[in-house]
């Protein structure tokens, strides 16, 4: 039978970690453990229950680093006054992450773990360049950039005794804009078929953009930068050209992400939009753009 | 209109609201009787194939398991799901309580029963089932190729009909038009999974609690089955959360009456959401190709089409629906010509069978996306096209010979094209922007009963308690749609007493009298009217009471307000319950009736539908962002619940032209499970539901109430597809209308993808 | 394993499987069948229940994710049988047909108003989101949250009062009132003189079968 292990502070979770095997699991909100857990066969031998460590749960500013809990929950997130200065971009991807029900109990560290290609807040936390700590059963505490975490679709490179204690990246100025963008098959409630975060530096004076960072979702196994659309961008002035570059830009991207596979017709031209979305989510001009039409 | 009606007309919660907003109310998957076991169905894996060899030994060593079921230690006696009454053979007898001979992934190989829902779940994972696989035939269109491939050994076309009426014109100038529609097979989507409880007695008899929508003929396929005489079978309708057709027939009761029968005790049976999903019936997939010619100014001439249905694994009521699917199109149009050839096709799918409006929505998908063509080739608008072409009340309905009764389905066109401003709406161009706005209209029919194809009747009795109350006594089959309220309404207005002091409740073979049960829109027009003959009967004996002793004659009595009332002198009354004390003393024939009402006529209910939606062109996902239902309902019994009838069936219309679709993969497997990947319409998208009604109290009806749970939901689904056409200039006509197919028919429109469940 | 779990303002011990679902456990252990399950992967949205103040879905957390939380239930919304307010909105709008997403509707709503006590149709309809209904195009359903909110909502469908305000109590007048008496009591005298006769002849003294 399944053993339940709440350990209640740091030191204790380490314990934990030190005597979990391959099939113990981690409960951060549940939303996708219940389930996965649920059928003949996959029970776990042990689950480290992390809902009694409220010292994971946090949003602060550390100097110029924001620093998330990994068991903050995606309402948390989604109502929180630094998130909303810091990283408009993760707030705005915590707000579309399911039903009211599961952000109000789904965790950031349980969606990242859980690695789901579509994962809105790995876009959003791509484009931040955020890292992960984390802790593992020998006490040894790891940082390393999301992108080297996230392998593909489910897969990390997290042990079975290590879990992730915290998100940090540089905490966006006000000088940044940033901005989060989703195609699902409807409005509220949906998988994302593509996401896009993205994040400038706008020179006000100057009229020029900075320290772009573009990063798409649910195409291909991780999300992942548009290095070279990012590059293209780079101190180019925020006017409709480059919208429209940075749509043709995503398109490519798109393309060169999923080459051959079912979707590409349709994604490729739904990038548009998802890109539309997510410039004039930068609220740089007025009125907003709008992609050419034949 | 009559106007002075007290109840009739008013807006009334259901009877059980109040046990329904505390989560007091016990549904079937709430039930539980003490000792009860609980069952978990083993599916087959494959799409087609021989089951060779069923290991259970390591699920029956696990403790609590009480047994293992399985194809070759159960009987294989056949039985039809789809069943009405004793002796009826639409439908072949196909089906057996667990297959040998597997035809689809989802059917039914074995079951589990154990002490626990848990042990059953666990044991069913451990029982290994060896096949021999044969090829399988996953599209209509394979089926219909294979000579040597069989699902049924009678053959893969389950049924053919053809419908031949009129005379067809001289056609000389008419202009012509095609179209070809295809329809998703989709799954109803109550949000209470299939459930249904049996107990086996030690007297030798049964009792059953089914949520399913009729419980004589769920008798009579279980006695039928298990060889029992009917005495012995009790079935009793519980509350359930919602069918919209999904429980009319019966595929879980048989199975579950069988296991209580083994077992001696009570057995539960509770499929999950995927398990609804594929292995009981859904909506089937049809594709309907439509071939017009009319005169120049629109006036239709002839009328031919073409239907193939989808029937999945097992026949059950596609044949029916396939002669159905056939009666649609002259009940809302005049055509001197009208041929159509319909036939379903057994595929190894998920099976096709009773939904919500019988093949009702999938024709008219197919003639309204149909009409806008002609009125496109022809530059008329298509409001003015469907016009000059509606039949007029009191019309013949050219194939079947039927009065349509009071159609009002013309004044539905013209007071919602008002009511909608369609004309000022419609000469708005969609621009050629990201977001496009269009508008379109659809007009559907539905029936009122069977007559006309099946003796169509109902039984009740109604009796007065001692102190003026009532009690109803009728085999009700609430589906949450008001239908135990609406009886009490129609008894209530005869009787003069309010609603509140009536009691009636649902179905049991036991006690209450024979009827059919909640399908083929019957309850309003059929038990309505018997309820309203049963309470005048009844009324009768009350007045009758009073004269006797009031020495007046029956002619100066009236009811009202729970008394006898003399019209010529407002003073006097005589109170229910003092008739009641009257009867308890002096040989007064009681106060209560039974009454056998014979329907005497199958009048049409109409709506129309307007919708206008917003086309993103960029992402290809469509938003519908103002909607009209008009309804010629009659009469409205229950007002407020036929306004919230039709909002809940635009929310299942706007599923079916958007969004809803149960396809199979090249394994046969529907690669969907639940909710996250099958999207019905949310709070967030869906729009206000504007309804109008048309009420003018023609027909056979009680107060000249017509149905409205079905029509409600049939032209739905191409007044959006129609929208969706006018806001983009195309012609798209598979259904539903995903982002895929809206952004391929905008930038590939050689390559939409076509409708991959047909 | 032992829980300790607070549900409706009771604190329950419970024996649980540690899998056991918060879903299961109220409706298993505590008999709470208010609570149902449509889906089993928090997609329907019928399984809502408030932890500590917040709509989650009780059919993707463990019951030992609730310990030590303030757990209300639809069976907790009414006071000692007075339905809430919004319940009665519910009932009033006609929100409510089937009734299978209404114990979860109910949830979700309640939570919102805790937290947002005035919100707007766009906030209710995301509120409601994760709450899936077949049955009633959600257009009543908002309009009774709206009405519970204390805004002027237009009711979709507007229910008359109860019975007891409607219905005319009703009554036989003091004349006729007299005649009835006195038919009974003729009646009832006749019968006492029967009963007093040999037994014999009461086989033709019957009351007349009813038609």
């Amino acid at each position: 039978m399944t053993e339940i292990v709440t350990p209640e502070a740091i030191d204790e979770l380490v314990a934990a970690l030190a005597e979990a095997t391959p099939r113990t699991r981690l409960l951060a909100g549940g939303t996708d453990l219940v389930r996965a857990i649920r059928q003949p066969g996959t029970e776990p031998d042990v689950i480290i229950d992390l809902t009694g460590l409220a010292e994971l749960s946090y949003v602060r500013l550390d100097g110029e680093t924001l620093r998330i809990g990994a068991t903050t929950t995606f309402a948390e997130l989604q109502g929180d006054s630094l998130v909303r200065e810091h990283a408009l971009c993760l707030g705005l991807a915590a707000a579309q992450v399911g039903s009211a029900q599961i952000r109000n109990i789904g965790t950031i560290g349980g969606n990242i773990a859980n690695a789901s290609p579509c994962a809105d807040s790995a876009t959003a936390l791509t484009a931040l360049g955020a890292a992960l700590t984390t802790v593992d059963g020998a006490g040894s505490v790891n940082t390393r950039p999301i992108a080297e975490v996230l392998l593909g679709p489910n897969r990390t490179s997290l042990a079975h005794n290590e879990a992730i204690t915290e998100f940090s990246f540089a905490a966006l100025g006000p000088e940044h804009r940033s901005a989060f963008a989703k195609i699902g098959s409807r409005t509220a409630v949906s998988v994302a078929r593509l996401s896009a975060a993205l994040v400038v530096r706008f020179d006000a004076a100057a009229g020029t953009l900075a320290d772009v960072r573009v990063a798409l979702g649910a195409v291909g196994g991780a999300a992942f930068r548009a290095a070279a659309l990012e590059r293209a961008l780079e101190g180019r002035p925020a006017d409709e050209e480059s919208a429209r570059l940075f749509a043709e830009g995503c398109v490519a991207a798109v393309q060169d992400s999923i080459p051959g596979r079912y979707s590409l017709p349709y994604k490729q031209h739904a990038a548009v939009g998802l890109a539309y979305d997510a410039w004039n989510g930068l609220a740089l001009i007025s009125p907003p753009c709008e992609p050419a039409w034949s | 209109m009559t106007d002075n009606l007290q109840y009739v007309g008013g807006s009334y919660p259901v009877h059980d609201v109040a046990q329904k907003v505390t989560g007091e109310l016990v549904y079937g998957s709430d039930f539980s009787v003490p000792g009860m076991l609980h069952a978990k169905l083993i599916l087959s894996a494959i799409p087609h194939g021989i089951v060779k060899r069923i290991d259970a030994s390591r699920a029956e060593a696990l403790p609590g398991v009480v047994k293992v079921f399985t194809c070759f230690n159960s009987p294989m006696d056949r039985f039809c799901r789809a069943r009405i009454h004793p002796g009826q053979d639409l439908s072949p007898h196909d089906e057996t309580l667990f297959s040998e001979h597997v035809r689809f992934v989802g059917d039914r190989v074995a079951a589990v029963v154990a002490t626990t829902m848990a042990t059953a779940q666990a044991a069913a994972a451990l029982v290994e089932v060896d096949y021999e696989e044969l090829p399988p035939l996953l599209t209509v269109d394979d089926a219909l190729a294979s000579d040597d491939i069989l699902v049924h050994s009678t053959g893969n076309v389950a049924y053919e009909h053809e419908v031949d009426k009129g005379e067809r014109p001289d056609l000389e100038g008419a202009v012509i038009v095609s179209s070809a529609t295809s329809t998703p097979r989709v799954h109803h989507a109550a949000l209470e999974p299939h459930v249904c409880i049996a107990q086996g007695h030690s007297t030798g008899g049964m009792t059953v609690w089914t949520t399913s929508q009729g419980v004589y003929a769920a008798r009579t396929v279980i006695a039928e089955l298990l060889h029992m005489e009917y005495h012995r079978v009790r079935v009793i309708k519980v509350p359930m959360g919602g069918s919209f057709g999904g429980k009319t027939e019966y595929i879980i009761e048989p199975v579950v009456a069988f296991l209580a029968r083994e077992t001696h005790r009570a057995v539960k049976l509770l499929l999950d959401r995927e398990e609804c999903m594929i292995a009981t019936m859904a909506r089937p997939a049809t594709r309907t190709s439509i071939r017009t010619a009319c005169t120049p100014d629109g006036e239709l001439l002839d009328f031919e089409a073409a239907t193939t249905l989808d029937a999945g694994a097992y026949a059950s009521s596609t044949p029916d629906y396939s002669i159905h699917m056939c009666k649609k199109v002259t009940k809302v149009y005049r055509v001197p010509h009208y041929q159509h050839r319909s036939r379903a096709v057994l595929t190894n799918t998920p099976v096709g069978g009773a939904a919500r409006g019988w093949g009702a929505p999938e024709m008219a998908a197919a003639t309204e996306i149909h009409m806008d063509r002609v009125a496109a080739a022809l530059r008329l608008d298509p409001v003015e096209l469907r016009l000059k072409n509606m039949v007029e009340p009191f019309d013949t309905d050219l194939v079947t010979g039927l009065p349509l009764g009071d159609a009002r389905v013309r004044e539905c066109l013209e007071r919602g094209a008002v009511a909608f401003d369609w004309a000022a709406r419609r000469a708005r161009p969609a621009g050629r922007g990201r977001f496009r706005r269009g508008v379109g209209v659809a007009a559907g029919a539905h029936k009122n009963g069977m007559f006309g194809a099946f003796p169509e009747a109902s039984n009740m009795s109604l009796k007065m308690n001692e102190d003026g109350t009532f009690e109803l006594n009728a085999s009700l089959h609430e589906v949450g749609c008001g239908i135990v309220t609406t009886m009490k309404v129609i008894v209530a207005e005869v009787l003069g007493v309010h609603p509140d002091r009536i009691a009636a409740g649902e179905a049991d073979t036991a006690t209450t009298p024979f009827d059919y049960g909640t399908y083929g829109s019957r309850v309003t027009y059929v038990v309505g009217a018997c309820a309203r003959a049963t309470a005048e009967k009844v009324k009768q004996r009350l007045l009758a009471a009073a004269a006797d002793l009031l020495k007046e004659s029956v002619t100066h009595l009236y009811v009202r307000d729970g008394a006898v009332r003399l019209r010529h002198d407002d003073e006097r009354a005589i109170a229910y319950r003092d008739i009641a004390r009257l009867g308890e003393m002096r040989h007064v024939p009681s106060i209560a009736a039974s009454v056998s009402y014979f329907a005497v006529s199958n009048p049409a209910s109409y709506s129309v539908q307007f919708a206008e939606v917003e086309v993103d062109c960029a992402t290809g996902l469509t938003a519908v962002t103002d909607f009209l239902a008009v309804a010629d309902v009659g009469r409205a019994i229950n007002r407020g619940m036929v306004e919230a009838q039709y909002q809940g069936a635009v929310q299942m219309g706007i599923g079916y032209a958007l969004y809803e679709h149960l396809d199979v993969d090249e394994r046969g497997r529907s690669g969907i499970d639940g909710f996250k990947n099958y999207h019905i319409v949310n709070a967030p998208d869906m729009p206000d539901v504007q309804v109008l009604l048309v009420e003018h109290e023609g027909d056979d009806g009680p107060f000249g109430a017509k149905s409205v749970g079905e029509i409600a939901t049939v032209p739905t689904g191409p007044a959006i597809v129609n929208a969706v056409n006018n806001a983009l200039g195309t012609e798209l006509s598979d259904l539903p209308l995903v982002p895929e197919r809206i952004i391929a028919a905008l930038h590939e429109p050689e390559e939409v993808p076509a409708c991959s469940s047909c | 394993m032992q829980l300790l779990l607070t549900v409706n303002g009771m604190a329950h011990e419970v024996e649980a499987h540690p899998t056991a679902r918060l879903l299961d456990v109220l409706r298993d252990q505590l008999g709470l069948t208010g609570t149902k399950e449509g889906c089993a992967e928090g997609e329907c949205g019928a399984c809502t229940v408030i932890v500590d103040g917040r709509a989650v879905n009780s059919c993707v957390m463990l019951a030992v994710q609730a310990r030590g939380k303030k757990i209300v239930t639809v069976e907790g919304l009414a006071d000692d049988g007075e339905l809430d307010l919004l319940q009665r909105k519910f009932v009033e709008y006609g929100a409510v047909q089937c009734g299978y997403c209404t114990p979860g509707m109910l949830m979700s709503a309640k939570a919102l108003l805790l937290a947002n006590p005035v919100p707007s149709e766009q906030d209710i309809r995301i509120a409601l989101a994760g709450n899936l209904c077949r049955c009633t195009g959600y257009t009543a359903i908002v309009a009774a949250v709206k009405a519970a909110s204390g805004q002027d909502a237009t009711p979709a469908i507007v229910l008359p009062g109860e019975a007891d305000e409607l219905a005319v109590e009703a009554s036989t007048d003091p004349e006729t009132l007299a005649v009835v008496d006195e038919v009974v009591e003729a009646a009832t005298a006749e019968l006492a003189e029967r009963g007093a006769q040999a037994p014999d002849d009461l086989s033709s003294a019957g009351p007349e079968g009813g038609e």
